[in-house]
Order: C-alpha cells, then structure tokens, then sequence
C-alpha cells in the first residue's frame, strides 16, 4: 500500500479504474452483440473516438482554467463545411495548406470566444452558448443549406481515413486515429513540462492567488480558447475526411460527447487538476459507448440521456472518491529537521547572556 | 552595500531604495491609508506596527501593486513608478508574503514554491525543482514532501511554502505581512537567520508582525500606523514596546498578567489514549470545567490534529473520548457540534469563514435555528443585533456588520470567527491560534474573554504557537513534540524553558513529569 501511495498519484488511480471500466464495457457490449470483436467495430469506436479526442483536448485546457466552450460542435460544423466547400471548389489546393486554413478557421472563432470571456468578463458558458447558435446561424445562412458532397471532394481526401499508418498485425491504425494520438501525446508532454502551460492549472486551481502574484489570467485563459478553437477546426477536417457528405447540421451536438469525455476523464470542472490523457480515455469511453448503443440499434436520444448520466455520475463520484483517496493519500507533512533542531537547541543552550 | 550599516548610527544619509510619498487609499467608506510617507533602504529591516485595520496589509498591496493608490507616488532607486500588478512589481525587484497564505492547492510543493519564478526558462525541469525546493525548506529547517499537492497543508506549512517561494526569489525588497503568525518561537528563529543574512546582502525588508518580542528582535526601524495615519517612526534604540504600544492604541496595555484560575473539580471532557494514525498518538489528558488547558509545541507536532480530531473534521482512529463522563463518538464536524464542542479553526479561509457573505450571516451560522421566525424565515434582525454585541465587545472594525467578510483586515476576520463560535455557547471550546493576527489591544480582548468564559464554567482548550500567551492563559499546559503527548505541565511548572525543552525533546529537567505511561 505504501509503495502504491509513493508510486501513484490518486488522480492516476482515477485514469486506471477508468481504462478498468472500458475493458468491462468492451467485455459487457461483446457478450451479446454479433461480430462485435471485430476490426470493424475498432476501427469505427477509432474514427470516432479520433474526432472526440482532438476537440476534447482543447476543451481540457479551457476546463482546466475554470471555463468551459459550449460552441466546439458549431465550430467543428462550421470549419468542415468551408472548408469542405473550398476544396470541392479548388479540388488541386496543397492538403497541407487545407489543413491550415482549417486550423485558422477554427482558432480565429476561438478568438471571439477568448476575447469575450477574457476581457469581457461575461461568464463562459454564457459567451460559448451565445456563439454555439451564431456560428450555426452563420453557417446556415451563408451555406444557403447547400450540402458538400463526397464527389465533390480530391481523391486524396476521400482515402484519408483508410489509410494506415502502423499496421500492428492485422489490426490497423489509421491516419486520423494516429493524428489524435499524436496530438494527446504531444499536448500531454507539453502540459507536463512548458511553464506557460502550468499556468492553465494554476490559474484554475486558485485564481484569487494567480490574481495577486500576477500570473497573465487574461491571455491564457485567451489563449485556451483559441487552442480549443484551433483543435475545433482540425476536428472539423477530420469530419470531413471521414464523412465526405457535410451539411449544415454538421458536428451538432459534439459539445455534449466533448464535456462527457472530458469530465468521464476526470479533468475536474472546477478547475486545476486533470490531463489530456484523462480526457483521451474519457473520449475512448465515450466513443465505445456510442458505437455500441448504435449498434445495438438504441436511438439517438437514448444515447444523449446516457452521456448526460455519465456526465452527472463522473461529476458526483469525484466529488466522493477523489476526496476520498485523497485523504487516503494524505498531504505533504511538515517535518523539522531533526539534525538542525539539534544544533539550535545546543546554540541556544549556550548563547544565554 | 556597506552604506545600509551607516544607517544604524544615522550618520550616513543614503538615498532609500524604496520611498512612498503621500500615499492615500480609500475603499467604501473606509479611509484605509490617508498621507502616508515612508522610506526603505538597504539591509535594512523595518517593522510596520497597528491595530487590526490600521491600513499595513493596504500599505503593502499598494506596493506591490495589488491596489493602486488614490493618490501619493512611489519611488524606486529614486524613480517614480507606477506598479500595475505583482508581476511587474517582482520585475522590479519587490516580493511580497501576503498575510493569508495563498498556495494553488492542484499544483506540488514545489511548484507552489517556483510558480512566479520568472527566470526559469520555458521548460520545466522537475528532477531539478523538487532538489531545490528541497533545499531552500532545509535552509529554514524543515522538510516537506515537494513532490505532494499543497492541498490540504497545515497552515504553519503553508506560510513555510510562502516563505520559501519569497526568500527563493532575487529581490531588493522583500515584504513580509505577518508571516511568522502560526510559527512558533524556533521556526521564527530560523527565519530570522535568513532574514538576517538578506539584510546583510543588503535586501531591505519590510515586515509585519503583531508580535512585540518579534519586532523588537529584529527590526532596524519601527512604524506605527493608527487609523490609516502613519503616526510615528522610530529606530529600535529610540523605541519601547510601551511607546509602541501607546502609539497604536492609545493606551497602556499589559500582555503579561495571569489569568487566575477558576478550574472546577469536575472533569467535562476525558481523553484517552487519544490517535490518529500516522499523524498523532496517544494522547491523554482530562479537560476540568472552567479549565484553561493550553496546548504547545513546535509546528508539526500534532497539536491541530488532536483539536481537529476532537471535533470530528478529521476523526481519531483509536482511543476514547469522554464528554461529561459518557463515551461518545465524533466522527465528523456535525457530531463535534451537537456534543456541545466548538472548534475555531486557524485557518479562517478554508475552515471558518464564508468570506462572500456578510460578518452577520457568518456569527449566526452555526446555530441559524435560533434566528427562524414562526413562519420559518431568518430574522436578519436578531442576527444583526447579535452581531452588533460582538462587535463591540470584541472591538471589531467595521462601517456595518452588513460588510463581506472578505473585505475585513486579517485580524478582524479573525475575531469574526471567534464570534461565531463564542455564540454557539459550546461547553468545550477549543481555540486553535486564537489570537492569530489579532493586535495587543484585542489580544488582551480576547484573553479577557476567555478568562470569562472558563469563569462560566467553559472548558477551555488553547492550541498556540504563541508560547508566551499559552503561559498567561493556561492552567496546564500539554506539550506535543511530532504526534506524541510529551509531557503536561501545572501552572506553576510551566515557563518558557521547562515548555521549550519538552517541545524540542529533551525530558532532562526533573520539572518535566505528568506524562502519561
Ligand atoms: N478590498 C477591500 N474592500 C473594502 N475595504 C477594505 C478592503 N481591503 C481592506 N479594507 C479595509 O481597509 C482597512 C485597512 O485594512 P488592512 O487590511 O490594510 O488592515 P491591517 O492593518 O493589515 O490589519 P490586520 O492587522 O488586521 O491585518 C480595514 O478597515 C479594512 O476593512
Ligand atoms: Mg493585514
């Protein structure tokens, strides 16, 4: 128990009963659907989980500092539909350059939202929800309800997700699935060891404190916007990759399966304390969820209610066991040093005037 | 920075690396700071004195940038400048402690200690944090796991960590707003071994202190502030405690006269064998009616916990505890207070103020039941005159009990805390750093009151890391050394050097007995 408490921190042992609680979904929806261990059913779970993955790792940095972007499903539709519009209409443009333009698209939205919440001071979830339904009527409105379709798109957007970058065995990896793991790997280490990016815990974990030794609250609380913007928009090529067929109805509703991945992840809601890599497993959770509910041919609705549950129950259970194996843990315990208390006391025995 | 040594003899006149002209600040209706002036130089440690509310925190704030001033300038290495944040203020070369700790409770020891750093490049290299982090807790005689979340740290621990993220950083000037409060006599030694080396590398220190015996100690120069004013300066050799006393308050004041005791013969609250694992053990004492059982020893020796566990917020895991003669069991805060138990935490931000909400709400909270009307509605009323009675007899400084908490002085957060509880009409109190940045006049106060509550048949239990006001309460006093009961003292038994011995470990003098076998 002791080696366990030196080894792992409580909130690890969070992210493992989560990857615990996967197996046992996996196991549980294999028992009575056909065919379900199949690369079919992974690599299905993999495309979606790819597309939650990359928005939920922005959404993270912004949960991480006290806020939230309730616009990430509009900012998806919007950027896979221009984007998806340009390339029907320029079908020879460079990928690398779509990609691009489908970032900026999506980091210039965030933008808005960063603006607003950061220096506006409007509450975050009032300024996203607000942007949720101005970038949907945007898009609607000036799409003309039109609908980019797949023999529209370049042949080398339509193999995209087929192709298979690490084959291991017969099992594929495909590219966008490799693409959201490169991302969670390289946000995870970035979190982990640049100093601009401990700010977003800290500014989460006591603002008050981050206030008065003068931590820059405004710009990165911006800048996680504009993050979780730009993952938004490469989120939204993604979709197009994988789908083809756009319309305006594109990526609504992502929001609710991004905060459900990333809560289920264990980022807390209240700010501080969470990782990327939580919020990949929570997406992992999540995408198996969904592909299996559909497969057991369980209507959509249903599937919303079960993510807004799992939402409610992440939220409740941190609340109980994280505080619980916390206390477990137990803090840092402040110790003299016994050697110098020594020497001051025999310092002090003999300084008497 | 041979010049700062020419100070102490006032026969060299240098220019002061920090100068405030004139400074003014107004909050509400509040005048926190009125035409203050005040020069700093190097190596040179000067102590601001006043009353709770006297306007030192703001003082500081304004310095460092936190508040800006109404109006008055400041001038560094003889520059006016204008300080917008803390941040530009560090660029600047001034660092500040603020009096209430304010550690990120998700982020490590040491990262707590490095946050605002802004010299370590863009990548953070752990191995190498934990190491020095280590290292800078050693220099002031302590360790501390570095690599543990700062959640849920004692406060003495906390203000460690604010020590060391200050003395870590490179500074001129150094601000220190009561950081020794919840440190006990050897802890505040070793702080001044470093404050003392600072000096000599010639950074000027500005420290805040309620303590006396602190300030005459260490201080070059000392400054009474009263009201906002800035009443007079002086240089050690020119001042006394009595004069500094009479400066703030305006009256003679003695901190050093015995309660006498009015202990009972009946015991009201019997602990045995009392533990927590791996925190504290065996801890056994008995509690007299009207009894004033004082608590001591260095930080980290288990005294909180033992209060804590007696209340119920972080229960014993072994032992009993007998209330009135029955067993009982307190096995969460709830518990504590429906035994008639009252706990005043000495940490007022996470366990006893509701700092949004107004000074009345917090007094009548824990007994809220009292204040309904027949139709079940809160007579904001009663509360407000309940607070009222507080206020005065406590001396609380204030425009209105209807003020936010959040917008008092430390200190007179402090002694809204001690309403609240004081208005449960416990029959166990416990008192954990009672007079925690409460100033002379109110500390007196508060010894008062609680004289007159154990007179009223109270038990009384005191947790202090003030030693001397221990002895001036207590008709025992219990010495804990790391989670162990070493030894419980009688009045008469009691001084500073039986307590302080005991406290450090050594059981050489035959004086030391009582412990339990
Ligand atoms: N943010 C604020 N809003 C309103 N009033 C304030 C605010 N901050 C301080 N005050 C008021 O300004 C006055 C001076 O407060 P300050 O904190 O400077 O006192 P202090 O000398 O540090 O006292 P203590 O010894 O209790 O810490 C007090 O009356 C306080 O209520
Ligand atoms: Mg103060």
């Amino acid at each position: 128990m002791n080696w366990l408490k030196r080894r792992v921190r409580p909130e690890q042992i969070r992210e493992l009963s989560l990857l615990v609680l996967i197996l046992a979904a996996i196991v549980f929806f294999g028992s009575f659907i056909d065919n379900y261990y199949s690369f079919r059913t992974f690599n299905r779970i993999a495309s979606s989980v790819a597309i939650i993955t990359v928005v939920a790792v922005g959404q993270t940095l912004v949960v991480l500092t006290r806020n939230i972007d309730l616009s990430v499903g509009s900012i998806v539709g919007f950027t896979a539909y221009f984007v998806g519009t340009l390339i029907a209409s320029h079908n020879g443009i460079n990928p690398i350059l779509a990609v691009a333009i489908a970032i900026a698209l999506g980091a210039a939205l965030g933008v808005v939202n960063g603006v607003i919440v950061a220096w506006g001071k409007v509450p975050a979830v009032v300024v996203t929800l607000g942007t949720l339904a101005i970038y949907r009527g945007v898009l609607v409105d000036l799409s003309g309800a039109k609908t980019v379709t797949t023999d529209s798109l370049p042949q080398w957007l339509i193999d995209l997700p087929l192709v298979n970058v690490a084959p291991i065995g017969s099992l594929d990896i495909r590219a966008l699935f490799m693409l959201a793991l490169v991302i969670v790997v390289a946000f995870q280490i970035g979190t982990t060891y640049l100093s601009f990016a401990r700010r977003f815990y800290a500014i989460g974990s006591n603002p008050e404190a981050a206030q008065l030794i003068g931590l820059p609250i405004k710009s990165v609380v911006f800048l996680a916007f504009v993050i979780c913007g730009a993952l938004s928009g490469l989120a939204g090529f993604m979709l197009l990759a994988r789908f083809g067929n756009i319309t305006v109805e594109a990526g609504r509703g992502l929001e609710l399966s991004v905060v459900a991945a990333v809560v289920v992840g264990g980022v807390n809601v209240f700010g501080g304390s969470g990782t990327v890599t939580g919020a990949m497993l929570g997406a992992v959770m999540i995408g198996t969820l969904e592909q299996s509910l559909f497969r057991l041919g369980i209507s959509e609705f249903w599937l919303d209610a079960v993510l807004g549950l799992l939402i409610l129950l992440a939220v409740a259970s941190d609340a109980v066991i994280l505080q619980r194996l916390r206390q477990l843990w137990g803090g840092a315990e402040l110790k003299l040093l016994a050697k110098e208390t020594d020497s001051v006391s025999s310092e002090q025995s003999a300084s008497p005037p | 920075m041979s010049e700062g040594l020419g100070l102490a003899d006032g026969a060299v006149v240098v220019a002061p690396i920090l100068e405030i002209r004139g400074v003014a600040k107004r909050f509400d209706a509040t005048q926190a700071l009125e035409d203050v002036s005040l020069s700093l130089h190097a190596g040179e440690i000067h102590a601001l004195l006043g009353e709770n509310g006297a306007g030192k925190s703001t003082l500081i704030k304004i310095i460092t940038g936190v508040h800006q001033p109404d109006s008055g300038q400041i001038l560094l290495g003889g520059q006016p400048v204008t300080i917008r944040s803390a941040a530009e203020a560090q660029r600047l070369g001034v660092a500040a402690i603020y009096q209430e700790p304010l550690l990120f409770p998700d982020l490590n020891v040491a990262e707590n200690i490095f946050i605002s750093h802004q010299d370590r490049g863009a990548v953070v290299g752990w191995r190498e944090m934990f190491r020095e982090a280590d290292k800078i807790l050693a220099e002031l005689g302590m360790t501390l796991d570095v690599r543990k979340p700062a959640r849920g740290l004692t406060l003495a621990a906390q203000q460690s960590v604010e020590i060391a993220k200050a003395i870590s950083l490179n500074v001129r000037v150094l601000i220190m707003d009561e950081p020794t409060a919840s440190l006990s006599a050897h802890e505040v030694q070793e702080l001044f071994k470093l404050v003392r080396d600072l000096k000599r590398q010639g950074v000027a220190i500005l420290f805040v202190s309620h303590r006396m015996e602190e300030v005459f100690e260490i201080a070059d120069k000392i400054t009474v502030f009263r009201d906002g004013r800035l009443i007079s300066t002086r240089t050690r050799l020119e001042a006394t405690p009595q004069r500094a006393i009479a400066d703030m308050v305006g009256r003679e004041i003695d901190l050093t006269k015995a309660r006498t005791s009015c202990a009972q013969k009946d015991v009201v609250l019997s602990v045995a064998d009392l533990g927590r694992q791996g925190v504290f053990e065996g801890v056994s004492f008995d509690l007299h009616r009207g009894e004033v059982l004082g608590f001591a020893g260095l930080i980290g020796a288990g005294r909180t916990d033992v209060g804590l566990a007696l209340f119920g917020i972080e229960p014993a895991t072994s032992g009993r505890i007998l209330l009135g003669g029955k067993p009982v069991t307190v096995r969460t805060a709830r518990d504590g207070m429906s035994l008639g138990i009252a706990y005043v935490s000495e940490d007022r931000r996470q366990l006893g103020l509701v700092l949004p909400m107004s000074i009345f709400a917090n007094i009548t909270l824990p007994v809220l039941r009292r204040y309904l009307s027949r139709l079940g509605l809160v007579r904001t009323g009663l509360e407000r005159r309940t607070a009222d009675t507080f206020r005065d007899r406590l001396a609380i400084r204030t425009p209105s009990v209807d003020l936010e908490v959040a917008k008092l002085s430390g200190g007179n957060q402090q002694k809204v805390m001690l309403s609240k509880w004081l208005n449960t009409n416990p029959s166990v109190l416990i008192l954990d750093e009672p007079t925690r940045g409460v100033d002379v006049g109110s500390k007196a106060e508060v010894h008062a009151i609680i004289g007159q509550l154990a007179a009223e048949g109270i038990g009384v239990i005191v947790i202090s890391s003030d030693l001397p006001e221990v002895l001036v309460l207590s008709d025992r006093v219990l010495i804990m050394r790391e989670g162990r009961q070493m030894a419980i003292l009688d009045r008469a038994e009691a001084n500073e050097e039986t307590v302080m011995t005991a406290a450090m470990g050594q059981r050489s003098t035959d004086s030391i007995d009582g412990r339990p076998s």
